[in-house]
This record gives C-alpha cells, sequence and structure tokens, in this order.
C-alpha cells in the first residue's frame, strides 16, 4: 500500500513533488517531481518540470527535463519537450520527443554535467531517436550513406563495455546539420544498448531484431552496390545500345537488367533510366509522314 | 479508483487542487482544496490548510479545516487547529486543538 501513489486525473499540484516510493501521475503538476521508485506519468498527465526517478515511465506530456537513475521510457503517445538523461532510454514508435538525449550516464549527474560533456550528448542524442524510428521506415534501403561506417561501429560495438561508452571519442561533437552522418558510428552501439538493457516489456525488443537485420543489411550493402554499380554500368550502356540497335537483343537485355534493377533497390541506388523502345529514326521517320 | 493517493514516503509541498477523492498517507505541506472527500490515514502529517467536501482524519493535520459536509476525527487522529463544517466527529482517542464553527 505504502508504494503505491497516485495523482489522480482530477487532481492538480503546483508544488514539489518528492519521496521515496512509487508514483503515478495522471493529473497536472507543475513544479518538481522526483521519487526514489518508479514514476509513471500516464496518459493524460500533463507534467511542466523537471522530472526524476529511478524508472520513468512516459504516457503522458511532459514539459521539463527528464532524468532517471536507470532507465527512461517513452511510450507511444508520449510528449516530452526537455532533455532526457539516463544510463537506459527507450523511445517508442509514436512518442514525440524534443530535446537532447544522453545516456550511459546516471541521471543526476548527467543533468548537472557541463558544457563539455554536452557536446557528447548531442551526438549520442540523434541515435535512440534514429533507433525507434527505423521499424517505421522498414529498413529495406539502407541510406546511401550507409555502406561507408558498417566497419568501425561492428568493431567497436562488441569492444566497448557499456558504462565506458560515455567518454566516447566516438561521438564527436557535431554540427547540427550533418548530424546523421557523424553520429552512425555510435549508432550501432546505441541500438544494442537500448534494447539489451530496457526490461523485458521493452519496446526496444523489435528494435533489436531490427537493428541486427539492419547491420547485416548493412554488412551486406558494399557487396551488394559494388555488384550493383559495376553490372549497372555495364548495363547501362548496353541498355542505351540496345534501344538503339534491333529488337531481338531487347528480350535478353530485359531478362539481364531485371536482378540489377532489384538490386539497385535494395542498396538504395537510383533506377535504372527507363528509354521507350523506338527504333533510332522511328521520330524523325513520323515527323517525315506527318510533314506530308 | 481512488482518484489522488499520496502515498507513505511521498512528500508534497505547494497547492493540491483535485475534483475528486483524495488520499493522503504521507506529507503534505501547503494547502489541500479538494471538492471531494479527503482521508488522511494514520502516519500521515499534513501541515496545511485543508478545504474538501468531507474529511476523516487518522494521521496528523495541523491547519486550519474547512468542509462542506462533515469532518470526523478518528481514534488516533490528531487536529490542531479550527474546524468549519455542519457536523464533527471526534472519536474517542482522538486528539484536537482549535474552534469549531457548525454554522448554526
Amino acid at each position: 500500500m505504502e508504494s503505491v501513489s497516485t495523482i489522480g486525473r482530477g487532481t492538480f499540484v503546483r508544488g514539489s513533488v518528492r519521496g521515496e516510493g512509487d508514483l503515478e501521475i495522471q493529473g497536472r503538476v507543475e513544479g518538481s517531481v522526483a521519487v526514489g521508485g518508479e514514476l509513471s506519468i500516464a496518459e493524460g498527465a500533463l507534467v511542466r518540470s523537471d522530472v526524476s526517478g529511478r524508472r520513468v515511465l512516459v504516457q503522458g506530456a511532459v514539459a521539463g527535463n527528464i532524468s532517471a537513475t536507470e532507465s527512461i521510457v517513452l511510450e507511444a503517445g508520449a510528449r516530452v519537450v526537455g532533455d532526457l538523461a539516463a544510463p537506459q532510454i527507450g523511445i517508442r514508435p509514436g512518442a514525440l520527443l524534443r530535446g537532447n538525449v544522453s545516456t550511459g550516464a546516471p541521471g543526476p549527474t548527467a543533468a548537472a554535467a557541463s558544457a563539455a560533456s554536452a557536446p557528447a550528448a548531442r551526438g549520442r542524442a540523434v541515435t535512440p531517436v534514429r533507433a525507434a524510428v527505423a521499424p517505421h521506415a522498414p529498413h529495406a534501403p539502407p541510406p546511401p550513406h550507409a555502406p561507408p561506417p558498417p566497419q568501425p561501429p561492428r568493431a567497436a560495438a562488441p569492444a566497448r563495455p557499456l558504462p565506458a561508452a560515455r567518454p566516447a571519442p566516438v561521438a564527436r561533437p557535431a554540427p547540427a546539420a550533418p548530424a546523421p552522418r557523424p553520429a552512425t558510428p555510435t549508432l550501432s552501439s546505441a541500438r544494442v544498448e537500448v534494447p539489451v538493457h530496457v526490461p523485458a516489456p521493452s519496446p526496444s525488443a523489435p528494435n533489436a531484431a531490427s537493428a541486427a537485420s539492419a547491420e547485416e543489411d548493412v554488412e551486406d550493402a558494399p557487396a551488394f552496390s559494388q555488384d550493383a554499380h559495376g553490372a549497372h554500368g555495364a548495363h547501362g550502356t548496353h541498355g542505351t545500345h540496345g534501344t538503339h540497335g534491333t529488337d531481338t537483343t531487347q528480350g535478353t537485355h530485359d531478362e539481364e537488367d531485371l536482378p540489377v534493377t532489384q538490386d539497385a533497390e535494395e542498396t538504395g541506388g537510383p533506377p535504372p533510366p527507363v528509354v521507350p523502345t523506338i527504333r533510332k529514326g522511328a521520330k524523325a521517320q513520323l515527323r517525315r509522314k506527318g510533314a506530308r | 479508483m481512488a482518484g489522488t493517493i499520496i502515498g507513505h514516503g511521498i512528500t508534497i509541498e505547494g497547492e493540491i487542487t483535485s475534483d475528486d477523492e483524495v488520499v493522503v498517507a504521507g506529507t503534505v505541506r501547503g494547502k489541500l482544496i479538494v471538492e471531494g472527500p479527503v482521508t488522511i490515514e494514520a502516519g500521515a502529517v499534513i501541515e496545511a490548510d485543508v478545504g474538501a467536501a468531507s474529511l476523516s482524519v487518522a494521521g496528523h493535520v495541523t491547519g486550519n479545516v474547512a468542509a462542506s459536509d462533515r469532518v470526523d476525527i478518528l481514534a488516533g487522529g490528531r487536529l490542531v487547529g479550527d474546524v468549519k463544517a455542519s457536523r464533527l466527529t471526534i472519536a474517542d482517542g482522538a486528539s484536537f486543538k482549535g474552534n469549531v464553527d457548525m454554522d448554526v
């Protein structure tokens, strides 16, 4: 009984809420919330304050920073404007977040972290979000820029122990705009972190699968793309010849070309140009006929 | 479902407004304004003015209390402050210090 605390739907608290046990917020809170146990912010709740707990589960709206000593999970429908700091952070598809995300550091210290560590936090910020978004966009097209980075992260990911992940020279301060590209080295490690360590009902379980398969894809990708490029280039020249040439070569050309287009799509490359099969000089003939 | 439960070990400093039932087993300082029944459980500490539809006190309350319906001070409960309510019961074993205004 003592651990069950609820701030109900019709309740508005203005001030500070502190305590050792678990707390569920269904109503509104303005001020600050700090509990020692599990903090759950239910759907329909609105919290305008900094929030901290051991584990924080968000399904409602939070305008303020969230820190946790264990984990933060944003469920679908959660709306958060503020920074997240916890050793483990999960963001399910459907959750909205605007703010920095920093994992790998215990909440309070990360919240109090100096500007020096801020860039690292920023670099990492991208990764969990991307991980969560991954299931949305079926990872079929590994982005064009994916092939280059796979080798370093795969080497780094297993080698790097979790807590030590923080001082990362990997998460080099990145200017905001091109963030995804430099952040990709941390990507795979972050993906691995999140799913593995968030507890059982984690949203990230599918992420794990997708991340793993995505990595496989990425790993496969370079070979594919090389094949595709090589073959594509060859066929490209072939193709133009074919269209200019006779119709008999056209059939075989199509059959050869088919797998190439698939490869190109898988690797995210541009599809081969579609050229209408009109014999050379046909247009001119038509025009001449029309003119007569 | 009880609307709001402030459990043992939870401390709220500030103002709580609610239009639902409130059960307090923890600590509240400031103000508690509820349009429903309020239950102060044994072990709870309230240092606040309380406004409620009805109030039952088994914990410790310090502050003025106003209830539109009734106030019950249960055995073991302690209330220090003025009470404004149309009905008031003070159980055997309860302690109370303050004025009573029953709208007579």
